[in-house]
């Protein structure tokens, strides 16, 4: 009797396990708190939405910042992505303040680049699915090779994040502008004039 | 007179005796009836109940795992890279976090300081030394929970520009409820316990976090507690 609760016990341990292990699994796909969904109110923009800027003088940070412990000093921007609308590109010019971006889809960030590997003061980066790599590869022109850097996404969702340091107080207004000044694009198409429009000339 | 109280508490007892033998007969009737079912559903229960349990306590709150000892200090490389642990990824999920990327930086934190207490509100505590290299850091500090609405935001961290240092490039910040010469970094709340975070910003020991010791992190020292 006593023996015949215990098995029953014991295969309830065993399936707390297995609902553990599924839950903590499913966490990420079923929640609807984490970056890649709240990132997704900003696919249709072409520039990062601020997601938290720093302080300036009398304007504190506002208070719909989502990051839970943000840095003061850092303003963060992101801009989200849905390949399947055609590949995503980031162009960021350099300026005096540091900037990274980083690529993030639901398992985490698979690329992260700070302005110190930009080419001639521009950071032109873009995310395209496995399909659309072998495309633009096939569509290169040998005599005008791409400068872009070309990210293949685990996941046609993502966002990619846009983070400038504002070592000075002082810096913060232009922290924030620089953040706004990223442009983030669907590239339509693979010909040259919509890569000529949404790559050069936005990016300040 | 002296007799009929022990009595009376014995008839008492018997009766809730009786009382509980019938329902332990009861349970033990019931528990003979329970087929294969009940206690499947049993199981079941105890089951889903304890593994989601177990879930959300794992998932809530900080990172449970992947963090690497460095003085007073835990580094997070892998907080925000593809090939993080399920329970980190759970916890940037649920918390709407964005965590550094490798490539990006590292975010160390901090809630003891050197000789293994605690953190506290109104205590005092110098906060020097080098850092490990990187092109940009902040040193912030951030109270458990929301802040408190009714104080005034006086500063929340250094960053390495900003700091004041002295002629060896070192520098010592000075964390407490009152005001300090030098680099004062003020207590985020009247009491409590608080955390300090340092993030270096494109550093290249995010990638070889078991290159650091001791001595390349700020140390954390308790000058006194005001209380």
């Amino acid at each position: 009797m006593n023996l015949r609760f215990v098995y029953a016990t014991l295969l309830g341990l065993v399936i707390a396990g297995i609902v553990h292990i599924a839950a903590v699994l499913a966490i990420p796909h079923l929640s609807d708190k984490d970056a890649v969904s709240r990132a997704r109110t900003s696919e249709n923009l072409d520039h990062p939405q601020p997601i938290y800027t720093v302080a300036t003088g009398d304007d504190p940070s506002p208070p719909e910042a989502w990051l839970p412990i943000p840095d003061p000093a850092v303003a963060v921007g992101v801009c989200a992505y849905d390949l399947t609308e055609g590949p995503m590109r980031v162009s960021a010019r350099t300026g005096p303040l540091s900037l990274s971006l980083a690529a993030h889809a639901r398992r985490g960030a698979f690329y992260a680049v700070t302005d110190q590997a930009a080419v001639r003061g521009a950071l032109d980066l873009v995310i395209l699915t496995r399909a659309q790599y072998d495309e633009a590869l096939a569509d290169d022109d040998e005599n005008d090779p791409s400068r872009d850097v070309r990210i293949v996404a685990p996941d046609n969702r993502g966002f990619v994040v846009v983070r400038v340091i504002a070592g000075l107080p002082s810096q913060r207004p232009a922290a924030n502008a620089a953040v706004q000044a990223v442009s983030c694009s669907t590239d339509t198409a693979t010909d040259d004039t919509a890569k000529d429009t949404s790559g050069k000339g936005t990016g300040r | 007179m002296k007799l009929a109280i022990p009595e009376a508490l014995g008839r008492h007892s018997t009766v809730a005796g009786a009382r509980r033998s019938g329902a332990v007969r009861f349970i033990a009737r019931l528990w003979r009836k329970s087929s294969v079912a009940g206690l499947a559903v049993y199981a079941l229960a105890l089951g889903g109940a304890l593994g989601l349990a177990t879930a959300d306590w794992a998932t809530s709150g900080g990172y449970p795992f992947g963090g690497v000892q460095v003085g007073a200090w835990t580094a997070w490389p892998r907080a925000g890279a593809a090939s993080a642990d399920p329970y980190t990824r759970a916890v940037n999920a649920r918390r709407g976090e964005i965590p550094l990327a490798v490539g990006e930086g590292l975010l160390m934190t901090a809630a003891v300081d050197d000789a293994g207490r605690a953190l506290d509100a109104t205590c005092t505590y110098q906060i020097g030394g080098a850092t490990p290299s990187a092109r940009a850091w902040t040193l912030t500090v951030a109270g458990r929970g929301p802040r408190e609405p009714g104080r005034a935001p006086v500063r929340e961290g250094f960053t390495s520009t900003e700091v004041l240092r002295t002629p060896d490039g070192r520098f010592t910040v000075m964390l407490g409820p009152d005001v300090q010469p030098g680099n004062w970094l003020p207590s985020p709340r009247a009491s409590g316990p608080v955390r300090l975070a340092l993030r270096l910003y494109d550093t290249p020991a995010a990638a070889s976090v078991g290159s650091l010791d001791r001595t390349s992190v700020p140390a954390i020292t308790r000058l006194g507690c005001a209380s």
